[in-house]
């Protein structure tokens, strides 16, 4: 009877060894492409300016909250971009660093698992998550406590603020999939995404969530173009 | 033997099993008469009278609670039975300790059932550090720990809620929320007691602003020397006066009210409620608790009063306005125990206010109701007020003796009634929106005069000279 037990258990151990390393092997096997997400905005940025007046030395005396950032040829930043149904994707560790009261960068992306917070204000920050399918967190990071991890392990995008700093906000994605954010203009590439049909999705803050299937193709750079609409 | 170990597995499992068998279906029914008002049909918060309330009553949907002994979302059934009975300082919701206990746990049955999906997750309770009991030393790592971790930012630096965070300060929810008087235990939404404290520092107050500081203090046990020097911030309870006595004085009456002069008189603390009888109410008022000090020489009566207010408001005229206090006298000292309507008189009774303005300072005033102030010309008071760390200090003096049927004249050894209004202009109050007090009393010392100096020694003189008289008598008359 034991010896059944532990043969069984043996024969699960190899099993689930085996599909770990075959696991990302499968994945590049397939062929990955790229994806080239241009996201395009026609409206006008949206920024709120605000007085500060505390920790003026750490956070300046104006600041200013970038609703919308618009770059050159109307491309969008800040929206994050995803190949949500795609697996295998490699582990992306989440890093976000408050610095000169902000959330930097302001949006992120993280695959399940943990988000490395910095506190490079020598100030008192909290962070305060909007999350509903990861517990939701309030915890104080005074100045000397200068990195914290939290565990985020459910797919979510989470809105971080700082309650001492109330224009003090900023967004993880966390997505099992591949994902990116778009840089100043508008751009963000996916790689290695497994050939085929795949739905890419990009959501942005203010301005919501668009999604459109693409045909990926191995070893090639497949561009697509999101419009975003203002609400 | 097996018998008693039979039994005492039963008591075991009566014990282990919940005191109450809940019952949802029997909540909803004494929900529906005691609680819907306020917390909604759906448990949403939105009561019809929640509009009114200031903290708003909880959402029961989101399954988001303040109080919790858990380090996760989930509270404990027992600690929203203990919400349920002892009630929220500070708030409008009340101890429901006069509901049948088997009521109470089927009500924390029923408003589980709002957030069902919360609740899924059991509570994982919170172990706190080792209890550090309080001592000097403690308290003086507390405060360290205090400005360390900057706690000032929103409860201020001496803790009394007034921190350059606070106007920000919002909840889940997007409604305003203060941050807690840390000097005024009392009104602590978790309780005053240290475990509660503690409690509340090491997983902070789900839903506000209020983070969790257990894995940000330097050491576990930082948490009860915060506790230590929160509780050193203040007395336990407000310790309500019922009298003011208005000490009697040879000197002259500083008007400086920071001066030694003041701390050597007790205060009496009176409190204060919103003014809710005439258009606009006050269901929120923001001042509760007055400090009253009083001294009077011969010429002149001054008070000095103390308050809490979290930030000096001048007003724009808008939404603000002007900070102020008053003492109300009547007129005269009234024959008996008849005095004019409290609430600043009426038409035929008005009252005499002596009264301080943000701006304009001190005033004597007539007032025939809340809207009907007047000013009395010739009016013979002065003053000063000091803004500091969330706290007015402020002298008001007067001479005893006044001319006119509008002001009275302090005589004493006489109860005169007294009653106190305030305003915190910051917080929108102006008129007849105030916080406010019936009638109390005031009394002035006879003066001291200087005859407890002079007769005891006169006393104990001729006591021995008599001794002494009797003394030489009897030995002439041995001697004879």
């Amino acid at each position: 009877m034991r010896k059944t037990f532990v043969a069984l258990t043996a024969m699960a151990l190899v099993g689930s060894a085996a599909m770990f390393v075959a696991g990302p092997r499968l994945a590049g096997a397939q062929g990955g492409g790229t994806v080239e997400v241009d996201v395009k905005y026609n409206g006008a940025p949206v920024v709120e300016k605000l007085k500060v007046n505390k920790d003026t030395e750490k956070c300046g005396t104006e600041t200013a909250i970038e609703k919308v950032v618009v770059g050159s040829n109307k491309g969008l930043a800040n929206a994050v971009v995803s190949a949500p149904n795609t697996k295998g994707a490699k582990p992306v560790k989440g890093m976000v660093d408050q610095h000169g009261c902000k959330f930097v960068p302001h949006v992120s992306v993280m695959t399940p698992g943990e988000l490395e917070l910095k506190n490079s204000d020598d100030i008192l920050h909290n962070i305060h998550t909007y999350s509903t399918a990861n517990p939701a967190i309030n915890k104080a990071q005074p100045k000397f406590k200068k990195v914290m991890t939290e565990k985020f392990e459910k797919p979510e995008i989470i809105k971080l603020t700082c309650d001492v700093h109330s224009w003090m906000q900023g967004w993880v994605a966390v997505v099992p999939g591949i994902a990116a954010v778009t840089d100043g203009n508008g751009v963000a590439k996916l790689e290695n995404v497994p050939a085929g049909k795949q739905k890419i999705e990009v959501w942005h803050e203010t301005l919501g969530k668009q999604d459109k299937d693409v045909d990926v193709k191995a070893g090639q750079t497949t561009k697509v173009t999101f419009e975003m609409k203002g609400k | 033997m097996a018998g008693i170990r039979i039994a005492a597995a039963l008591l075991l499992l009566a014990g282990a099993a919940p005191a109450w068998a809940q019952d949802a279906n029997a909540g909803k029914a004494v929900y529906e008469r005691k609680c819907l008002l306020c917390h909604g049909e759906k448990g949403d918060g939105k009561g019809p009278s929640a509009e009114l309330l200031l903290p708003k009553p909880r959402d029961f949907t989101r399954g988001l609670y303040k109080i919790r002994s858990t380090v996760n979302k989930t509270p404990t059934d027992q600690d929203l039975f203990r919400i349920i009975t002892e009630g929220m300082p500070g708030t409008s919701m009340p101890a429901w300790a006069v509901l049948p206990e088997k009521d109470r746990h089927n009500l924390v049955a029923y408003i589980k059932s709002f957030a069902p999906e919360v609740f899924k997750e059991a509570p994982k309770k919170l172990e706190l550090p080792k209890e550090v009991s309080s001592s000097e030393a403690s308290i003086k790592r507390g405060k360290e720990m205090f400005d360390a971790i900057e706690c000032h930012k929103c409860h201020g630096t001496e803790g009394r809620g007034d921190g350059p965070s606070r106007p920000e300060l919002k909840d889940e929810w997007g409604h305003p929320v203060a941050p807690a008087n840390l000097t005024k235990r009392w009104t602590f939404r978790g309780g005053r007691a240290r475990t509660e404290i503690a409690t509340r520092l090491a997983n902070g107050v789900l839903g506000t602003p209020m983070p969790a500081f257990l894995e940000a203090v330097e050491k576990p046990e930082d948490i009860w020397h915060l506790t230590n020097y929160i509780v050193s911030l203040g007395p336990d309870s407000p310790q309500p006066a019922t009298l003011v006595t208005v000490s009697a004085v040879r000197d002259a009456i500083p008007d400086d009210p920071g001066a030694d002069f003041w701390k050597k008189i007790t205060p009496s603390n009176i409190l204060l409620e919103g003014q809710v009888i005439v258009d606009p109410r006050n269901f929120n008022p923001a001042i509760d608790l007055v400090s009253v000090r009083a001294a009077h020489n011969d010429k002149e009566i001054a008070f000095h009063l103390t308050w809490d207010d979290p930030a000096e408001s001048k007003g724009d005229g808008k939404a603000t306005f002007p900070d102020a206090i008053a003492l109300q006298f009547a007129p005269q000292q009234p024959p008996g125990t008849e005095r004019p309507y409290f609430l600043m008189g009426d038409a035929t009774d008005g009252v005499y206010l002596l009264r301080w303005e943000q701006g304009k300072g001190v005033t004597e005033v007539s007032a025939h109701g809340p809207t009907k102030l007047a000013p009395i010309p010739g009016g013979e008071a002065a003053g000063k007020a000091v803004f500091k760390n969330g706290q007015y200090a402020l002298v008001m003096k007067r001479p005893l003796a006044a001319a006119g049927a509008e002001r009275p004249t302090f005589r004493p050894g006489v109860f005169t009634p007294v009653a106190f209004q305030a305003w915190d202009g910051g917080a929108g109050e102006t008129g007849p929106k105030m916080s406010l007090t019936s009638w109390y009393y005031l009394r002035l010392e006879e003066p001291q005069s200087n005859r407890k100096f002079v007769i005891p020694p006169v006393v104990a003189l001729l006591t021995f000279a008599v001794l002494g008289m009797i003394v030489r008598a009897a030995r002439s008359r041995a001697i004879q």
